[in-house]
């Protein structure tokens, strides 16, 4: 063992030595074939990719013949049809806050695609009390939990807060009426579909978490969409 | 000493013996043909994506023979892209691939994020002191308007979506519109892509074993960047072994 290391190592001088020598006779030469090697060593380190091909459609329609095969046939099938399952047979409504479009869906069918507003995404800072909001739009599962024809705002902190007015003691002060529009559709923690003033705002970002629709998409949404029915929002 | 014996012989033989079943195992799969090998894969993908669509979590759907890809939670699509090209990439040191373990796709890929991160800039503001006398206006005040996601975001091409798992998905954009960020920050990018596939083919940089490349047109790459939810999972469909 320590013989072969002894060779290897009296190798290894040798080849340095002869490259020491190398070096100084031709060094543009050594140089420039030190630099290519580095060049092919790092051409080859990096990523292999290999394309995948479409579905051929001669190949999806074999029937399998192998009685493990035909158990894993039906087995797909079956997975299939559970995902199928999962989308809903009645309405459902799919919200992209990002560039604030609502669809409404019957099965996969849609019904409608509207410009809305989502939540601004701006953080509202109160200076003395030091309470902070972040008008975001919540992503996820929702449902419509109850559906309300011609809303009354019941105004939070914030609304206040935002307008420089105090926050009144008495809640019927925090009522307003006619700023969320014909209906609302509430799905949860204060969020809810409803109407706006600013129908010329619509398709961009600016309400404080909920989803503002125009008027006449609105009342389909509220006539087509009963409660329980999913809001799914990304 | 005599107590340690017949732990040691025990051990021993439960070795044995599970060699002999991962030998069996192994046996059993290779004696498969193609076809059904093929459909086993597909039906671990299908199972994975049950999985998925019972869960609460947004995820990513590549369908590689229809060449799609989709957003979706719940089993519902909520956006699905044409895929003009798709690749699978794997490491290599000095032409050498570093293989993945044969069923990677068929387990959970998970908490994807974007590289090059999206910034998001919010808008602050500080709420004006508050007066005792109402304010005097008929109306209400228009609300101040936010940058549209168009107007706050810039997307980079490529850019990548990278999983836990040592998976990434890294998306092309092509034809109008893939060049909206400056030249500066563009040659950024691609010396930055450039060191990390180099870090990453070493493994100095992630863990990275599969990059599923995709090309998408520049307005839906530029849309799932834009739109694509935190810590986002992955399911690949009918994706062949190599």
């Amino acid at each position: 063992m320590s013989e072969a290391v002894a060779i290897a190592v009296q190798a290894l001088r040798a080849l340095r030595s002869r490259l020491a020598a190398a070096w100084t006779r031709r060094p543009v030469r050594i140089g420039a074939g030190a630099l290519a090697l580095a060049a092919l060593a790092l051409a080859g380190t990096g990523w292999d990719f290999e394309p995948v091909p479409p579905r051929d459609p001669a190949a999806a329609g074999a029937r399998p013949a192998a009685r493990e095969a035909v158990r894993l046939a039906g087995e797909r099938e079956r997975l299939q049809a559970a995902l199928r399952r999962r989308v809903p047979r009645g309405a459902w409504i799919v919200i992209d806050q990002t560039h604030n479009r609502l669809r409404l869906m019957r099965g996969d069918a849609t019904l409608l695609e509207a410009p809305c507003s989502a939540g601004s995404g701006m953080v509202l800072k109160e200076g003395a009390a030091g309470r902070v909001w972040v008008f975001d739009t919540p992503r996820g599962r929702f449902e419509v939990l109850s559906k309300t024809e011609d809303p009354v705002w019941k105004k939070p902190d914030w609304a206040f807060v935002e307008e420089g007015e105090p926050i009144p003691k008495d809640p019927a002060d925090r009522l307003e009426y006619g700023s969320l529009g014909e209906y609302a559709l509430y799905f949860g923690n204060g969020y809810m579909i409803h109407g706006t003033l600013y129908e010329r705002l619509l398709g961009r970002p600016v309400s404080h978490g909920c989803i503002r629709l125009g008027r006449e998409p609105l009342r389909l949404v509220y006539r087509t969409a009963p409660l329980g029915t999913p809001v799914y929002i990304y | 000493m005599r107590a340690t014996l017949p732990c040691i012989a025990r051990a021993l033989a439960l070795t044995l013996a599970l060699r002999a079943g991962a030998g069996e195992a192994a046996e059993a799969v290779g004696t498969l043909d193609p076809a059904t090998r093929s459909l086993q894969r597909e039906v671990a993908q299908l199972r994975r994506e049950r999985e998925l669509s019972a869960g609460k979590s947004f995820y990513l759907r590549l369908d590689a023979p229809e060449q799609r890809l989709a957003l979706m939670l719940q089993g519902i699509t909520l956006d699905d892209y044409a895929t003009s090209g798709l690749e699978v990439g794997v490491p290599e040191i000095l032409f050498v691939d570093r293989r993945p373990r044969a069923d990677w796709d068929t387990r959970p890929i998970s908490h994807g994020r974007l590289e090059p991160a999206r910034q998001r800039d919010r808008l602050e503001v500080l709420a004006p002191a508050a007066s005792a006398a109402p304010a005097a206006e008929a109306s209400p005040s228009p609300p101040p308007v936010a940058k549209s996601a168009e107007e706050a975001f810039s997307v980079p091409s490529p850019y990548r979506i990278v999983f836990a798992e040592g998976i990434s998905l890294e998306v092309i954009s092509r034809g109008e519109g893939r060049r909206n960020r400056g030249f500066a920050r563009r040659l950024g990018d691609a010396i930055g892509l450039r060191l990390s596939d180099l870090g990453t083919a070493l493994g100095f940089a992630s863990k990275d074993r599969v990059r599923l490349r995709v090309t998408l047109e520049a307005e839906d790459a530029a849309s799932l960047y834009r739109s694509l939810p935190p810590d986002v999972e992955l399911v690949v469909a009918g994706l062949e072994a190599r």
